[in-house]
Protein backbone atom coordinates (compact mmCIF):
# COMPACT_ATOMS: atom_id res chain seq x y z
CA UNK A 1 0.00 0.00 0.00
CA UNK A 2 1.72 3.37 -1.07
CA UNK A 3 0.34 6.93 -0.35
CA UNK A 4 -2.77 7.29 -1.34
CA UNK A 5 -3.95 10.46 -1.48
CA UNK A 6 -1.53 11.92 -4.26
CA UNK A 7 -3.18 9.77 -6.83
CA UNK A 8 -7.03 9.96 -6.77
CA UNK A 9 -6.90 6.93 -9.43
CA UNK A 10 -10.19 4.42 -8.29
CA UNK A 11 -9.02 0.71 -8.13
CA UNK A 12 -11.74 -1.20 -6.54
CA UNK A 13 -9.72 -4.22 -6.06
CA UNK A 14 -7.14 -2.18 -4.32
CA UNK A 15 -9.74 -0.79 -1.83
CA UNK A 16 -11.49 -4.48 -1.37
CA UNK A 17 -7.95 -5.11 -0.19
CA UNK A 18 -7.75 -2.45 2.09
CA UNK A 19 -11.23 -3.19 3.24
CA UNK A 20 -10.45 -6.40 4.24
CA UNK A 21 -7.24 -5.51 6.05
CA UNK A 22 -8.89 -2.73 8.26
CA UNK A 23 -11.87 -4.65 9.04
CA UNK A 24 -9.66 -7.77 10.11
CA UNK A 25 -7.66 -4.76 12.04
CA UNK A 26 -11.19 -3.51 13.88
CA UNK A 27 -12.37 -7.01 14.96
CA UNK A 28 -8.77 -7.57 16.19
CA UNK A 29 -9.23 -4.11 18.19
CA UNK A 30 -12.32 -5.37 19.70
CA UNK A 31 -11.48 -8.66 20.91
CA UNK A 32 -8.02 -7.32 22.45
CA UNK A 33 -9.73 -4.72 24.26
CA UNK A 34 -13.60 -6.56 25.18
CA UNK A 35 -14.38 -4.24 27.14
CA UNK A 36 -16.61 -2.04 25.07
CA UNK A 37 -18.86 -4.91 23.31
CA UNK A 38 -19.25 -6.12 27.06
CA UNK A 39 -19.87 -2.78 28.20
CA UNK A 40 -22.65 -2.53 25.88
CA UNK A 41 -24.16 -6.23 26.39
CA UNK A 42 -23.87 -5.20 30.17
CA UNK A 43 -26.48 -2.14 29.05
CA UNK A 44 -28.55 -4.24 26.99
CA UNK A 45 -29.34 -7.33 29.18
CA UNK A 46 -29.34 -4.33 32.21
CA UNK A 47 -32.18 -2.53 30.07
CA UNK A 48 -33.90 -5.41 28.67
CA UNK A 49 -34.22 -6.22 32.79
CA UNK A 50 -35.26 -2.91 33.92
CA UNK A 51 -38.12 -2.83 31.46
CA UNK A 52 -39.03 -6.32 32.31
CA UNK A 53 -39.49 -5.53 36.08
CA UNK A 54 -41.40 -2.10 35.00
CA UNK A 55 -43.87 -3.62 32.88
CA UNK A 56 -43.82 -7.83 34.09
CA UNK A 57 -46.89 -8.25 31.33
CA UNK A 58 -45.29 -6.62 27.66
CA UNK A 59 -48.13 -6.49 25.10
CA UNK A 60 -47.06 -6.80 21.56
CA UNK A 61 -47.12 -3.35 20.25
CA UNK A 62 -45.09 -2.50 23.66
CA UNK A 63 -42.64 -5.16 22.99
CA UNK A 64 -42.44 -3.45 19.19
CA UNK A 65 -41.77 0.42 20.56
CA UNK A 66 -39.08 -1.15 23.66
CA UNK A 67 -37.59 -3.38 21.22
CA UNK A 68 -36.20 -0.60 19.10
CA UNK A 69 -35.48 1.60 22.18
CA UNK A 70 -33.21 -0.16 23.42
CA UNK A 71 -32.00 -0.97 19.90
CA UNK A 72 -31.83 2.57 18.77
CA UNK A 73 -29.56 3.28 22.45
CA UNK A 74 -27.20 0.57 22.23
CA UNK A 75 -26.68 1.40 18.94
CA UNK A 76 -25.59 4.78 19.46
CA UNK A 77 -23.12 4.01 22.60
CA UNK A 78 -21.60 1.05 20.46
CA UNK A 79 -21.18 3.12 17.19
CA UNK A 80 -19.81 6.81 19.01
CA UNK A 81 -16.58 4.98 19.79
CA UNK A 82 -15.73 4.53 15.98
CA UNK A 83 -13.69 7.41 15.60
CA UNK A 84 -12.12 8.37 18.45
CA UNK A 85 -11.11 5.10 20.19
CA UNK A 86 -7.57 5.12 18.58
CA UNK A 87 -5.43 8.42 19.14
CA UNK A 88 -5.28 10.81 16.43
CA UNK A 89 -1.81 10.25 15.54
CA UNK A 90 -2.23 6.73 14.29
CA UNK A 91 -6.01 7.76 12.78
CA UNK A 92 -3.57 10.01 10.39
CA UNK A 93 -1.18 7.19 9.67
CA UNK A 94 -3.85 5.18 8.81
CA UNK A 95 -5.31 7.51 6.63
CA UNK A 96 -1.73 7.83 4.84
CA UNK A 97 -1.54 4.46 4.16
CA UNK A 98 -5.32 3.36 3.47
CA UNK A 99 -7.84 5.54 0.69
CA UNK A 100 -10.43 7.26 2.78
CA UNK A 101 -13.29 5.78 1.49
CA UNK A 102 -12.22 2.22 2.82
CA UNK A 103 -11.34 3.32 6.02
CA UNK A 104 -15.19 4.59 6.31
CA UNK A 105 -16.25 1.39 4.30
CA UNK A 106 -14.85 -0.92 6.95
CA UNK A 107 -15.86 1.04 9.89
CA UNK A 108 -19.44 0.73 8.69
CA UNK A 109 -19.39 -3.08 7.18
CA UNK A 110 -17.55 -3.77 10.80
CA UNK A 111 -20.11 -1.67 13.02
CA UNK A 112 -23.32 -3.68 10.83
CA UNK A 113 -21.96 -6.71 11.65
CA UNK A 114 -21.61 -5.63 15.70
CA UNK A 115 -24.84 -3.64 15.61
CA UNK A 116 -26.69 -6.85 13.84
CA UNK A 117 -25.17 -9.57 16.44
CA UNK A 118 -25.95 -7.07 18.84
CA UNK A 119 -29.80 -6.55 17.91
CA UNK A 120 -29.61 -10.67 17.29
CA UNK A 121 -28.68 -10.92 21.27
CA UNK A 122 -30.94 -8.22 22.46
CA UNK A 123 -34.12 -10.16 20.56
CA UNK A 124 -32.99 -13.39 22.56
CA UNK A 125 -32.62 -11.82 25.67
CA UNK A 126 -35.79 -10.25 25.27
CA UNK A 127 -37.43 -13.39 24.25
CA UNK A 128 -36.01 -15.19 27.29
CA UNK A 129 -37.56 -12.76 29.88
CA UNK A 130 -40.44 -11.20 28.17
CA UNK A 131 -41.44 -13.50 25.48
CA UNK A 132 -41.36 -13.17 21.81
CA UNK A 133 -45.09 -12.14 19.83
CA UNK A 134 -42.78 -12.21 16.62
CA UNK A 135 -45.06 -13.99 13.96
CA UNK A 136 -42.61 -13.80 11.28
CA UNK A 137 -39.16 -14.20 11.86
CA UNK A 138 -37.94 -13.84 8.58
CA UNK A 139 -39.54 -10.71 7.94
CA UNK A 140 -38.45 -9.74 11.69
CA UNK A 141 -34.89 -11.25 11.05
CA UNK A 142 -34.76 -8.52 7.29
CA UNK A 143 -35.99 -5.66 9.36
CA UNK A 144 -33.37 -6.40 12.04
CA UNK A 145 -30.66 -6.84 8.98
CA UNK A 146 -32.02 -3.26 7.08
CA UNK A 147 -32.15 -1.51 10.29
CA UNK A 148 -28.74 -2.59 11.45
CA UNK A 149 -27.05 -1.40 8.12
CA UNK A 150 -29.60 2.04 8.07
CA UNK A 151 -28.61 2.49 11.85
CA UNK A 152 -25.01 1.72 10.73
CA UNK A 153 -24.49 3.97 8.08
CA UNK A 154 -25.94 6.94 9.75
CA UNK A 155 -24.24 6.49 13.16
CA UNK A 156 -20.94 6.46 11.84
CA UNK A 157 -20.79 8.88 9.59
CA UNK A 158 -21.93 11.15 12.53
CA UNK A 159 -19.52 9.48 14.68
CA UNK A 160 -16.63 10.72 11.77
CA UNK A 161 -18.39 14.21 12.08
CA UNK A 162 -18.99 14.51 15.89
CA UNK A 163 -15.29 13.51 16.56
CA UNK A 164 -13.84 16.45 15.48
CA UNK A 165 -15.38 17.81 18.71
CA UNK A 166 -14.35 17.82 22.13
CA UNK A 167 -17.67 16.89 23.93
CA UNK A 168 -18.39 13.91 21.06
CA UNK A 169 -20.79 11.86 22.86
CA UNK A 170 -23.32 14.60 23.45
CA UNK A 171 -23.21 15.81 20.01
CA UNK A 172 -23.67 12.32 18.47
CA UNK A 173 -26.89 12.25 19.79
CA UNK A 174 -28.10 15.44 19.17
CA UNK A 175 -26.98 14.93 15.74
CA UNK A 176 -27.98 11.39 15.05
CA UNK A 177 -31.52 10.88 16.91
CA UNK A 178 -33.11 13.35 14.32
CA UNK A 179 -31.38 12.07 11.37
CA UNK A 180 -31.85 8.49 12.27
CA UNK A 181 -36.39 8.91 12.68
CA UNK A 182 -37.08 8.35 9.21
CA UNK A 183 -35.30 4.68 9.30
CA UNK A 184 -36.56 4.08 12.64
CA UNK A 185 -40.39 4.94 11.69
CA UNK A 186 -40.47 2.80 8.29
CA UNK A 187 -38.25 -0.20 10.28
CA UNK A 188 -41.01 -0.02 13.29
CA UNK A 189 -43.65 -0.47 10.33
CA UNK A 190 -41.96 -3.28 9.06
CA UNK A 191 -41.17 -4.66 12.35
CA UNK A 192 -45.09 -4.84 13.62
CA UNK A 193 -46.09 -6.20 10.29
CA UNK A 194 -43.38 -8.96 11.10
CA UNK A 195 -45.30 -9.10 14.84
CA UNK A 196 -48.87 -9.30 13.06
CA UNK A 197 -49.71 -6.13 14.76
CA UNK A 198 -50.93 -4.66 11.41
CA UNK A 199 -51.38 -6.48 8.25
CA UNK A 200 -49.97 -4.42 5.39
CA UNK A 201 -50.23 -5.54 1.91
CA UNK A 202 -47.60 -3.26 1.09
CA UNK A 203 -44.32 -4.36 2.77
CA UNK A 204 -41.87 -4.72 0.00
CA UNK A 205 -42.86 -0.73 -0.44
CA UNK A 206 -41.64 -0.14 3.17
CA UNK A 207 -38.08 -3.08 2.56
CA UNK A 208 -37.63 -0.60 -0.46
CA UNK A 209 -37.76 2.94 0.99
CA UNK A 210 -35.54 1.39 3.79
CA UNK A 211 -33.04 0.07 1.09
CA UNK A 212 -33.64 3.21 -0.83
CA UNK A 213 -32.34 5.98 2.45
CA UNK A 214 -29.44 3.24 3.15
CA UNK A 215 -27.99 3.46 -0.32
CA UNK A 216 -28.54 7.07 -0.52
CA UNK A 217 -26.79 7.83 2.73
CA UNK A 218 -24.28 5.56 2.04
CA UNK A 219 -23.93 7.36 -1.36
CA UNK A 220 -23.54 10.92 0.28
CA UNK A 221 -21.52 9.34 2.83
CA UNK A 222 -18.63 8.00 0.98
CA UNK A 223 -19.20 11.22 -1.39
CA UNK A 224 -18.50 13.37 2.03
CA UNK A 225 -15.78 11.68 3.74
CA UNK A 226 -12.41 12.58 2.58
CA UNK A 227 -13.70 16.08 3.39
CA UNK A 228 -13.90 15.07 6.78
CA UNK A 229 -10.83 13.16 7.99
CA UNK A 230 -8.31 15.49 7.13
CA UNK A 231 -7.56 18.06 9.92
CA UNK B 1 -29.69 50.97 -7.94
CA UNK B 2 -32.58 49.69 -9.04
CA UNK B 3 -30.78 48.07 -11.56
CA UNK B 4 -28.96 45.32 -9.29
CA UNK B 5 -31.53 45.40 -6.65
CA UNK B 6 -34.50 45.10 -9.28
CA UNK B 7 -35.37 41.91 -7.39
CA UNK B 8 -35.81 43.13 -3.88
CA UNK B 9 -38.38 46.01 -5.63
CA UNK B 10 -40.18 42.64 -7.11
CA UNK B 11 -40.50 40.77 -4.35
CA UNK B 12 -42.20 43.54 -2.59
CA UNK B 13 -44.31 43.99 -4.94
CA UNK B 14 -45.31 40.76 -5.62
CA UNK B 15 -46.19 40.06 -1.86
CA UNK B 16 -48.61 43.63 -1.77
CA UNK B 17 -50.57 42.12 -4.48
CA UNK B 18 -50.54 38.41 -3.43
CA UNK B 19 -51.78 39.77 0.19
CA UNK B 20 -54.47 42.09 -1.60
CA UNK B 21 -55.72 39.59 -3.98
CA UNK B 22 -55.38 36.73 -1.63
CA UNK B 23 -57.50 38.47 1.07
CA UNK B 24 -60.11 40.92 -0.89
CA UNK B 25 -61.63 38.96 -3.75
CA UNK B 26 -64.63 36.97 -3.03
CA UNK B 27 -65.29 33.22 -2.40
CA UNK B 28 -67.38 31.93 -5.35
CA UNK B 29 -71.23 31.10 -4.82
CA UNK B 30 -71.33 27.77 -2.65
CA UNK B 31 -73.65 25.44 -0.54
CA UNK B 32 -73.06 25.95 2.92
CA UNK B 33 -75.32 23.27 4.56
CA UNK B 34 -78.63 21.43 4.05
CA UNK B 35 -81.22 20.02 6.61
CA UNK B 36 -82.14 16.82 6.31
CA UNK B 37 -78.96 15.36 5.53
CA UNK B 38 -80.62 12.16 5.58
CA UNK B 39 -84.02 10.79 4.03
CA UNK B 40 -85.94 7.10 3.00
CA UNK B 41 -86.53 6.17 -0.05
CA UNK B 42 -90.68 7.29 -0.60
CA UNK B 43 -89.70 10.23 1.32
CA UNK B 44 -91.39 13.25 0.00
CA UNK B 45 -89.61 16.30 1.78
CA UNK B 46 -88.55 19.95 1.55
CA UNK B 47 -84.74 20.41 1.51
CA UNK B 48 -83.81 23.54 3.05
CA UNK B 49 -80.35 25.03 1.75
CA UNK B 50 -78.44 27.61 3.18
CA UNK B 51 -75.97 28.86 0.96
CA UNK B 52 -72.78 31.22 0.81
CA UNK B 53 -71.92 34.47 -0.91
CA UNK B 54 -75.38 33.25 -2.62
CA UNK B 55 -77.53 35.35 -4.43
CA UNK B 56 -80.63 33.30 -5.15
CA UNK B 57 -82.98 36.20 -5.17
CA UNK B 58 -81.43 37.57 -8.24
CA UNK B 59 -80.80 36.80 -11.68
CA UNK B 60 -84.39 34.09 -12.67
CA UNK B 61 -85.34 31.04 -11.14
CA UNK B 62 -83.30 28.44 -9.16
CA UNK B 63 -83.18 24.70 -10.36
CA UNK B 64 -82.61 21.95 -7.93
CA UNK B 65 -81.32 18.34 -8.28
CA UNK B 66 -79.81 15.66 -6.48
CA UNK B 67 -77.59 13.76 -8.55
CA UNK B 68 -76.90 9.80 -8.07
CA UNK B 69 -74.43 9.65 -10.62
CA UNK B 70 -73.21 11.07 -13.88
CA UNK B 71 -76.17 9.72 -15.81
CA UNK B 72 -78.81 10.00 -13.11
CA UNK B 73 -80.44 12.68 -11.26
CA UNK B 74 -83.68 13.83 -9.74
CA UNK B 75 -85.00 17.57 -10.65
CA UNK B 76 -86.64 19.20 -7.58
CA UNK B 77 -90.68 19.52 -8.01
CA UNK B 78 -90.56 23.20 -7.16
CA UNK B 79 -87.70 25.81 -5.39
CA UNK B 80 -88.71 28.31 -3.04
CA UNK B 81 -87.02 31.08 -2.37
CA UNK B 82 -86.64 33.05 0.81
CA UNK B 83 -84.23 35.18 0.59
CA UNK B 84 -80.62 35.63 -1.41
CA UNK B 85 -78.94 32.94 1.21
CA UNK B 86 -81.93 30.80 1.89
CA UNK B 87 -84.65 28.76 -0.07
CA UNK B 88 -86.15 25.70 -0.05
CA UNK B 89 -86.62 22.78 -2.85
CA UNK B 90 -88.97 19.80 -3.26
CA UNK B 91 -87.70 16.35 -3.99
CA UNK B 92 -89.44 12.92 -4.13
CA UNK B 93 -87.15 10.23 -3.15
CA UNK B 94 -88.61 6.73 -5.34
CA UNK B 95 -89.53 3.65 -3.51
CA UNK B 96 -87.00 1.86 -5.22
CA UNK B 97 -83.25 2.89 -5.74
CA UNK B 98 -81.05 1.91 -8.73
CA UNK B 99 -78.26 0.86 -7.32
CA UNK B 100 -77.98 -2.40 -4.27
CA UNK B 101 -76.65 -0.03 -1.54
CA UNK B 102 -78.42 0.45 1.71
CA UNK B 103 -77.21 4.21 1.92
CA UNK B 104 -76.95 5.79 -1.28
CA UNK B 105 -75.26 9.45 -0.92
CA UNK B 106 -77.04 12.33 -3.24
CA UNK B 107 -74.68 15.45 -4.57
CA UNK B 108 -76.71 18.76 -4.31
CA UNK B 109 -76.47 21.10 -7.42
CA UNK B 110 -77.90 24.48 -7.55
CA UNK B 111 -77.91 26.52 -10.80
CA UNK B 112 -79.31 29.73 -11.31
CA UNK B 113 -78.33 32.88 -13.44
CA UNK B 114 -76.55 34.78 -11.16
CA UNK B 115 -74.41 32.88 -9.16
CA UNK B 116 -73.91 29.82 -12.05
CA UNK B 117 -73.55 26.38 -10.77
CA UNK B 118 -73.23 25.26 -7.00
CA UNK B 119 -72.24 21.52 -5.95
CA UNK B 120 -72.63 20.13 -2.19
CA UNK B 121 -70.97 16.67 -2.69
CA UNK B 122 -72.88 13.76 -0.46
CA UNK B 123 -75.43 16.45 0.58
CA UNK B 124 -78.43 13.80 1.14
CA UNK B 125 -77.88 10.15 2.25
CA UNK B 126 -81.19 7.93 1.21
CA UNK B 127 -81.93 5.05 3.40
CA UNK B 128 -83.25 2.13 1.19
CA UNK B 129 -86.65 0.12 3.34
CA UNK B 130 -85.73 -2.47 0.66
CA UNK B 131 -83.61 -3.01 -1.73
CA UNK B 132 -84.10 -4.07 -5.27
CA UNK B 133 -81.88 -2.35 -7.80
CA UNK B 134 -84.19 -4.13 -10.43
CA UNK B 135 -87.81 -2.58 -9.52
CA UNK B 136 -85.49 0.78 -8.66
CA UNK B 137 -84.39 0.83 -12.59
CA UNK B 138 -87.87 0.27 -14.25
CA UNK B 139 -89.55 3.60 -11.92
CA UNK B 140 -86.58 5.93 -11.70
CA UNK B 141 -87.78 8.88 -13.74
CA UNK B 142 -84.43 10.75 -15.34
CA UNK B 143 -84.38 14.40 -15.50
CA UNK B 144 -80.51 14.74 -16.11
CA UNK B 145 -78.59 17.87 -15.37
CA UNK B 146 -78.30 20.18 -17.77
CA UNK B 147 -78.37 24.12 -19.12
CA UNK B 148 -76.38 24.93 -16.55
CA UNK B 149 -75.14 28.49 -16.53
CA UNK B 150 -71.41 28.62 -16.83
CA UNK B 151 -70.53 31.86 -15.26
CA UNK B 152 -67.18 33.08 -15.10
CA UNK B 153 -66.20 35.98 -12.04
CA UNK B 154 -62.91 36.69 -10.39
CA UNK B 155 -63.79 34.32 -7.45
CA UNK B 156 -62.03 31.75 -5.39
CA UNK B 157 -63.78 28.38 -5.46
CA UNK B 158 -65.98 27.66 -2.55
CA UNK B 159 -64.91 24.41 -1.07
CA UNK B 160 -66.97 22.66 1.64
CA UNK B 161 -64.99 22.77 4.89
CA UNK B 162 -62.22 25.13 3.62
CA UNK B 163 -64.42 27.75 3.08
CA UNK B 164 -62.77 31.39 3.69
CA UNK B 165 -59.77 29.44 4.77
CA UNK B 166 -58.72 28.41 1.36
CA UNK B 167 -57.00 32.04 1.05
CA UNK B 168 -54.01 30.12 3.58
CA UNK B 169 -53.02 28.49 -0.07
CA UNK B 170 -51.34 31.75 -0.83
CA UNK B 171 -49.21 31.70 2.69
CA UNK B 172 -48.63 27.93 3.77
CA UNK B 173 -48.00 26.28 0.28
CA UNK B 174 -45.74 29.09 -0.86
CA UNK B 175 -43.79 28.90 2.30
CA UNK B 176 -42.63 25.09 1.73
CA UNK B 177 -41.70 25.70 -1.71
CA UNK B 178 -39.61 28.76 -1.02
CA UNK B 179 -38.06 26.93 1.98
CA UNK B 180 -37.30 23.98 -0.13
CA UNK B 181 -35.72 26.44 -2.91
CA UNK B 182 -33.62 28.46 -0.01
CA UNK B 183 -32.28 25.40 1.83
CA UNK B 184 -31.24 24.26 -2.00
CA UNK B 185 -29.71 27.45 -2.20
CA UNK B 186 -27.45 26.75 1.15
CA UNK B 187 -26.69 23.12 -0.04
CA UNK B 188 -25.26 24.56 -3.26
CA UNK B 189 -23.16 27.17 -1.00
CA UNK B 190 -21.97 24.46 0.78
CA UNK B 191 -20.92 21.93 -2.02
CA UNK B 192 -19.43 25.18 -3.60
CA UNK B 193 -17.01 25.26 0.33
CA UNK B 194 -15.91 21.62 0.32
CA UNK B 195 -15.33 22.44 -3.66
CA UNK B 196 -12.74 25.01 -2.81
CA UNK B 197 -14.54 27.94 -2.08
CA UNK B 198 -13.96 30.56 0.59
CA UNK B 199 -15.75 30.90 3.93
CA UNK B 200 -18.27 33.53 2.14
CA UNK B 201 -19.38 30.18 0.51
CA UNK B 202 -19.82 28.91 3.93
CA UNK B 203 -21.45 32.29 5.41
CA UNK B 204 -24.08 32.23 2.83
CA UNK B 205 -24.60 28.34 3.84
CA UNK B 206 -25.27 29.06 7.02
CA UNK B 207 -27.44 32.37 6.42
CA UNK B 208 -29.54 30.46 3.70
CA UNK B 209 -30.48 27.70 6.75
CA UNK B 210 -31.47 30.35 9.18
CA UNK B 211 -33.64 31.47 6.66
CA UNK B 212 -35.04 28.26 6.17
CA UNK B 213 -35.46 27.55 8.98
CA UNK B 214 -37.68 30.77 9.66
CA UNK B 215 -39.80 29.77 6.86
CA UNK B 216 -40.41 25.86 8.17
CA UNK B 217 -41.47 27.49 11.28
CA UNK B 218 -43.81 29.90 9.62
CA UNK B 219 -44.64 26.85 7.19
CA UNK B 220 -45.70 24.92 10.29
CA UNK B 221 -47.68 27.75 11.95
CA UNK B 222 -49.61 28.47 9.27
CA UNK B 223 -50.86 25.45 8.64
CA UNK B 224 -51.55 24.72 12.42
CA UNK B 225 -54.18 27.62 12.27
CA UNK B 226 -55.49 26.23 9.11
CA UNK B 227 -55.64 22.81 10.86
CA UNK B 228 -57.43 24.18 14.09
CA UNK B 229 -59.83 25.10 11.42
CA UNK B 230 -60.07 22.63 9.24
CA UNK B 231 -59.20 19.28 11.10
CA UNK B 232 -60.65 20.66 14.54
CA UNK B 233 -56.93 20.89 16.09
CA UNK B 234 -53.51 22.53 15.72
CA UNK B 235 -51.75 19.03 15.78
CA UNK B 236 -53.29 16.36 14.75
CA UNK B 237 -49.94 13.63 14.40
CA UNK B 238 -50.41 13.82 10.53
CA UNK B 239 -47.79 12.57 8.90
CA UNK B 240 -46.63 15.57 7.34
CA UNK B 241 -46.82 17.80 10.69
CA UNK B 242 -44.38 15.18 12.42
CA UNK B 243 -41.88 15.09 9.47
CA UNK B 244 -41.38 18.38 9.02
CA UNK B 245 -41.02 18.55 13.03
CA UNK B 246 -38.10 16.34 12.72
CA UNK B 247 -37.11 18.55 9.53
CA UNK B 248 -36.44 21.39 12.12
CA UNK B 249 -35.20 19.27 14.49
CA UNK B 250 -32.20 18.21 12.26
CA UNK B 251 -31.42 21.70 10.83
CA UNK B 252 -31.63 22.77 14.46
CA UNK B 253 -28.53 20.70 15.56
CA UNK B 254 -26.90 22.05 12.29
CA UNK B 255 -26.70 25.27 14.21
CA UNK B 256 -25.46 23.65 17.51
CA UNK B 257 -22.42 21.40 15.44
CA UNK B 258 -21.38 24.98 14.13
CA UNK B 259 -21.46 26.56 17.69
CA UNK B 260 -19.47 23.42 19.21
CA UNK B 261 -16.18 24.57 16.99
CA UNK B 262 -13.96 27.71 17.50
CA UNK B 263 -12.04 27.95 14.22
CA UNK B 264 -13.79 29.18 11.34
CA UNK B 265 -12.46 27.02 9.05
CA UNK B 266 -12.84 23.88 10.87
CA UNK B 267 -16.45 25.19 11.49
CA UNK B 268 -17.58 26.24 7.62
CA UNK B 269 -15.73 22.09 6.76
CA UNK B 270 -17.52 20.02 9.34
CA UNK B 271 -20.74 22.11 8.84
CA UNK B 272 -20.73 21.85 5.44
CA UNK B 273 -20.63 18.10 5.37
CA UNK B 274 -23.37 18.03 7.38
CA UNK B 275 -25.44 20.51 5.92
CA UNK B 276 -25.12 17.98 2.88
CA UNK B 277 -25.43 14.61 4.75
CA UNK B 278 -28.83 16.04 6.23
CA UNK B 279 -30.38 17.40 3.24
CA UNK B 280 -29.86 14.39 1.73
CA UNK B 281 -31.32 12.83 4.24
CA UNK B 282 -34.13 15.09 3.98
CA UNK B 283 -35.54 14.38 0.84
CA UNK B 284 -37.04 10.68 1.89
CA UNK B 285 -38.75 12.66 4.97
CA UNK B 286 -40.46 15.21 3.04
CA UNK B 287 -40.72 13.48 -0.54
CA UNK B 288 -41.22 9.79 0.31
CA UNK B 289 -42.76 8.43 3.46
CA UNK B 290 -45.67 11.50 3.48
CA UNK B 291 -46.38 10.13 -0.13
CA UNK B 292 -46.83 6.15 1.17
CA UNK B 293 -48.51 7.05 4.28
CA UNK B 294 -52.00 8.21 4.89
CA UNK B 295 -52.22 11.92 5.82
CA UNK B 296 -54.87 14.81 6.35
CA UNK B 297 -53.08 16.78 3.50
CA UNK B 298 -54.23 16.76 0.02
CA UNK B 299 -53.18 14.71 -2.50
CA UNK B 300 -52.30 11.37 -0.09
CA UNK B 301 -54.30 8.89 1.69
CA UNK B 302 -57.08 9.06 -0.94
CA UNK B 303 -57.89 12.69 -0.33
CA UNK B 304 -58.15 14.54 -4.03
CA UNK B 305 -54.33 15.94 -4.82
CA UNK B 306 -53.39 19.35 -5.14
CA UNK B 307 -55.08 19.70 -8.96
CA UNK B 308 -57.08 21.27 -11.05
CA UNK B 309 -60.13 20.38 -8.48
CA UNK B 310 -58.75 22.41 -5.63
CA UNK B 311 -56.15 25.37 -7.54
CA UNK B 312 -58.49 26.95 -10.41
CA UNK B 313 -57.08 29.10 -12.76
CA UNK B 314 -58.24 32.52 -10.57
CA UNK B 315 -56.12 30.54 -7.68
CA UNK B 316 -53.25 30.05 -9.82
CA UNK B 317 -53.41 33.90 -10.71
CA UNK B 318 -52.35 34.39 -7.24
CA UNK B 319 -50.71 31.34 -6.32
CA UNK B 320 -47.87 31.04 -8.36
CA UNK B 321 -46.81 35.10 -7.78
CA UNK B 322 -46.83 34.09 -3.95
CA UNK B 323 -44.15 31.25 -4.76
CA UNK B 324 -41.91 33.94 -6.46
CA UNK B 325 -42.75 36.57 -4.02
CA UNK B 326 -42.14 34.51 -0.70
CA UNK B 327 -38.59 33.12 -2.75
CA UNK B 328 -37.55 36.17 -3.15
CA UNK B 329 -38.31 37.84 0.12
CA UNK B 330 -36.43 34.75 1.42
CA UNK B 331 -33.34 35.35 -0.74
CA UNK B 332 -33.05 38.81 0.26
CA UNK B 333 -33.41 38.08 3.84
CA UNK B 334 -30.65 35.64 3.61
CA UNK B 335 -28.92 38.18 2.09
CA UNK B 336 -28.75 40.21 4.77
CA UNK B 337 -27.93 38.07 6.83
CA UNK B 338 -24.85 37.11 4.90
CA UNK B 339 -23.29 40.39 4.74
CA UNK B 340 -23.93 40.58 8.43
CA UNK B 341 -21.94 37.44 9.10
CA UNK B 342 -19.13 39.06 6.60
CA UNK B 343 -19.25 42.22 8.65
CA UNK B 344 -18.47 39.63 11.59
CA UNK B 345 -15.71 38.04 9.94
CA UNK B 346 -14.25 41.41 9.00
CA UNK B 347 -14.60 42.38 12.61
CA UNK B 348 -12.72 39.06 13.78
CA UNK B 349 -9.58 39.66 11.20
CA UNK B 350 -9.52 43.34 12.54
CA UNK B 351 -9.54 42.68 16.37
Amino acid sequence: MGFKQENPIFAPMEILKEIGFLLRKEIRLELRTSYAISGILLYVFSTIFIVYTAFQKIQPNVWNALFWIIILFASVSAVVKSFVQENSARQLYYYSLANPISILLSKIIYNIILLLALSLLTWLGFSFVAGSPVRDTGQFFLALLLGSAGFSITFTFIAAISSKADNNATLMAILSFPLIIPILLTLIKLSANALRLMQDTAVQNDIFILLAIDLMLLGVGLALFPFLWRD
Amino acid sequence: MLRKYWWKALSVIILIYVFIAGLTVPLSPGIERVAPTSVRTGDEFSLEVLGYNSRYDKGGPVRAWLKLDNERALEASSVQVQSGRRLTALFRIPEYLPVDRRVQDFTLILDNEADGTSVLPSAVFVTQDSIDPEMGRKAWVNSPVQDLHEEWAMTFPFRNILSETIRNTYFHVPLWFAMIFIFIASVVNSVRYLRGGSLEADNKAQAYTRVGILLGILGLTTGAIWARNTWGAYWSGDVKQNMTAIALLIYFAYFILRAVFEDPEKKARISAVYNIFAFVALIPLIYVIPRLTDSLHPGSGGNPAFGSQDLDNTMRMVFYPAVIGWTLLGFWMGNLLYRMGRLRLKLMDAL
